[in-house]
C-alpha cells in the first residue's frame, strides 16, 4: 500500500509493528527455554524465564500505549484501523502466552524438587516446540498478510489439542498406577494445559490476520478435537 | 450477541427518497459528473465524500436543480424524487427547494434581519398562519441551528452582520425553517468551533427521524460519524458507495481506501 501523506504515522504503525514482533520473539524463548529447563532440571534457566516475563509485560504496555496514541491522532480508517487492532489483539495473546511460559518455568523449579515422572518432560517439550511453530508461523502471517498460511495455522491446532489429550491420558495412568506421582503429574497436567492455551492463542492471531486481510473473522467455528470429557476447561 | 449492537447506526428504511440515473454534468466542455447511479435513501444520512473538485456540491446541486441557475452547466440523466422526475416541465424548481433544501458551501444569508432570513421560506410557501406561529419556527429553527441563544436579542441585526461561523448556522436555520423533506448540506461545518459543530450533527442526527440527510463533508470522522451511507466521488466518477461502516472499515475499491486512510491516491 502507497505511503501516507502524513509520514509520521507510517513511522507509528511501523513502531507498533516492530515492538509486537519483538513480544512474540521474546515469548517464543520463552516458552521454549522454561520446557528446556523443565526436561533439563536446569533451575538457573528456569530463573531467567521468570525474570524475563517482565520485559514482555512491559513491552505489552507500551504497545497499547502506543496503539491508544495512533488512535487518538490519527483516527485510523481501514486497513490502518485494522492494523491497530490486531496489533493490540496480538499484544494480549502474545502477554498471556507469556504468562504461561512463565508459570511453566515456576512449575519446572517445583518439579525439580521431585523424583522425576517418566518421559513426561520430554513429551512436554515436544508439545511447546509444536506451540511455538505455531505460533511463529502465525506471526510470519501476519508479517506476509497471508491468509492462507493464516488458515493453515487454524489448522494445525487439533495437533496440539491431540498431544494435549494424549498427555492427560498418560498422566491419568502414571497416577492411577503410583499415587506418589500424583503431586508431580498434577503440576504436569496444568503445564500441559497452558501449552495447549498458547496453542489457542496462536490459533487467535492467525484469526486476526485473517480479519486484518479480508476484513472479517473466519465464518466456520474451528475443528475441535476433544476425545475426553474431562479435558474441558 | 445481535442486540448489543449500536442500533442507532442502522438504518430504518430503504426505500429511496431520490434515485438518480445515469447523470452526467457538463460545465462547458468540462464533464464535472460521469454516469453517477445512487439511491439517496429516506429517513437516513446520506455522506459525500471526496477530494477537492471531484464533483460533490455539482452533484449535491442537481438534487435540487441548483444547477439551472448556472448558465454553462448541463445536466442529464434521471433524478427521481420520490418516483416523480424532478427535471420535469411541470415541476416548479422552487416548489421543489422548499422539499429539497440547501445550505451551501459558502454562508449566503440574504441581505436582511436575521429574523427575516429565517421567516423567508416559511412566507413564502405559506407554512404559517400567522405572525405567532412565524415567531415560533423561527425561534426553533435558530434552536435547531445552536444560534438563538447568541441572536435571540437582536432579531433585527442584519444577518450579514454575523461571525462567519454565526451565518453558517442562520443558513441551517433558514433551510430546516421549511420543514424539508431532503436536507442537502455542503460542508456545513467548515467554520464552526467544536461545540457548534457538535450541535449540527445532534441536529442531523434528529433530522433523519423524518427526513433525509445529504452532507458533504471533508472530515472523515465526520462522515463516520454522523451517516449511515457515504458515497466516495473521485474525479467526477461515484467510485464507491455503501454502508459508512463498511466503507470505513473495510472499504472495497484501493481509491476509497487510499482517500479514506489519508495516503497518495
Ligand atoms: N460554476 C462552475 N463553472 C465551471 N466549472 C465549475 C463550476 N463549478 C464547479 N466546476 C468544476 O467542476 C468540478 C467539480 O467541482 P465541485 O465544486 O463540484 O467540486 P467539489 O467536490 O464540491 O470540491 P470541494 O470539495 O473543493 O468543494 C471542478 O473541476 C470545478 O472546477
Ligand atoms: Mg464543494
Amino acid at each position: 500500500m502507497e505511503q501516507h501523506i502524513v509520514s509520521a504515522f507510517d513511522r507509528d504503525l511501523e513502531a507498533v509493528q516492530a515492538q509486537v514482533m519483538k513480544m512474540g520473539g521474546l515469548v517464543e524463548k520463552a516458552l521454549l527455554d522454561a520446557a528446556e529447563a523443565l526436561e533439563r532440571r536446569d533451575e538457573v534457566l528456569a530463573e531467567q524465564v521468570r525474570a524475563g516475563d517482565a520485559a514482555i509485560d512491559a513491552l505489552e504496555e507500551l504497545i497499547q500505549t502506543d496503539c491508544a496514541r495512533v488512535i487518538a491522532l490519527r483516527a485510523p480508517t481501514a486497513t490502518d484501523l485494522r492494523t491497530v487492532l490486531t496489533v493490540m489483539r496480538m499484544a494480549a495473546a502474545l502477554e498471556r502466552s507469556g504468562d504461561y511460559a512463565k508459570n511453566l518455568a515456576k512449575r519446572s523449579l517445583v518439579l525439580m524438587q521431585m523424583s522425576p515422572v517418566n518421559g513426561a518432560p520430554g513429551a512436554v517439550r515436544r508439545m511447546a516446540k509444536t506451540v511455538v511453530s505455531q505460533l511463529s508461523d502465525a506471526l510470519d502471517a501476519y508479517i506476509a498478510r497471508d491468509v492462507e498460511k493464516a488458515k493453515e495455522v487454524r489448522r494445525r491446532d487439533q495437533e496440539v489439542d491431540q498431544m494435549y489429550n494424549a498427555l492427560f491420558r498418560q498422566f491419568l495412568t502414571y497416577m492411577l498406577e503410583d499415587p506418589r506421582t500424583i503431586s508431580a503429574c498434577m503440576h504436569l497436567h496444568f503445564i500441559a494445559k497452558n501449552i495447549e492455551r498458547v496453542g489457542d492463542h496462536a490459533t487467535g492471531i492467525a484469526e486476526q490476520v485473517i480479519y486484518l486481510v479480508d476484513g472479517q473473522l473466519p465464518a466456520d467455528d474451528r475443528p475441535k478435537f476433544d476425545s475426553l470429557g474431562e479435558s474441558v476447561d | 450477541m445481535n442486540d448489543m449492537r449500536i442500533t442507532e447506526r442502522t438504518v430504518q428504511t430503504n426505500q429511496a427518497k431520490i434515485t438518480a440515473r445515469d447523470v452526467q454534468v457538463y460545465y462547458g466542455d468540462t464533464h464535472a459528473i460521469k454516469d453517477v447511479s445512487v439511491d439517496i435513501l429516506d429517513k437516513a444520512v446520506t455522506a459525500f465524500i471526496g477530494p477537492s473538485g471531484c464533483g460533490k456540491s455539482t452533484f449535491l446541486r442537481c438534487l435540487n436543480r441548483m444547477n439551472d441557475t448556472i448558465p454553462i452547466c448541463r445536466v442529464e440523466g434521471k433524478i427521481l424524487l420520490d418516483g416523480e422526475d424532478i427535471r420535469d416541465v411541470r415541476v416548479d424548481p422552487v416548489q421543489l427547494r422548499a422539499k429539497v433544501g440547501m445550505v451551501f458551501q459558502k454562508p449566503n444569508p440574504f441581505p436582511k434581519s436575521i429574523y427575516d432570513n429565517v421567516a423567508y421560506g416559511p412566507r413564502i410557501h405559506g407554512l404559517v398562519r400567522n405572525k405567532a406561529e412565524l415567531d415560533e419556527v423561527v425561534e426553533s429553527s435558530l434552536k435547531k441551528a445552536a444560534l438563538w441563544n447568541e441572536v435571540k436579542d437582536r432579531l433585527a441585526a442584519p444577518g450579514t452582520g454575523l461571525s462567519g461561523g454565526q451565518q453558517q448556522r442562520l443558513c441551517i436555520a433558514r433551510a430546516v425553517a421549511t420543514s424539508p423533506e431532503v436536507l442537502l448540506m455542503d460542508e456545513p461545518c467548515s467554520a464552526l468551533d467544536p461545540i457548534a459543530t457538535a450541535q449540527v450533527e445532534e441536529l442531523i442526527d434528529e433530522l433523519r427521524a423524518n427526513f433525509s440527510v445529504v452532507i458533504v463533508t471533508h472530515s472523515m470522522q465526520q462522515a463516520a460519524r454522523v451517516s449511515q451511507k457515504t458515497a466516495f466521488f473521485h474525479l467526477g466518477n461515484l467510485v464507491e458507495y455503501g454502508d459508512t461502516t463498511t466503507i470505513f472499515t473495510n472499504p472495497v475499491d484501493p481509491r476509497t481506501e487510499s482517500y479514506i486512510s489519508g495516503r497518495i491516491g
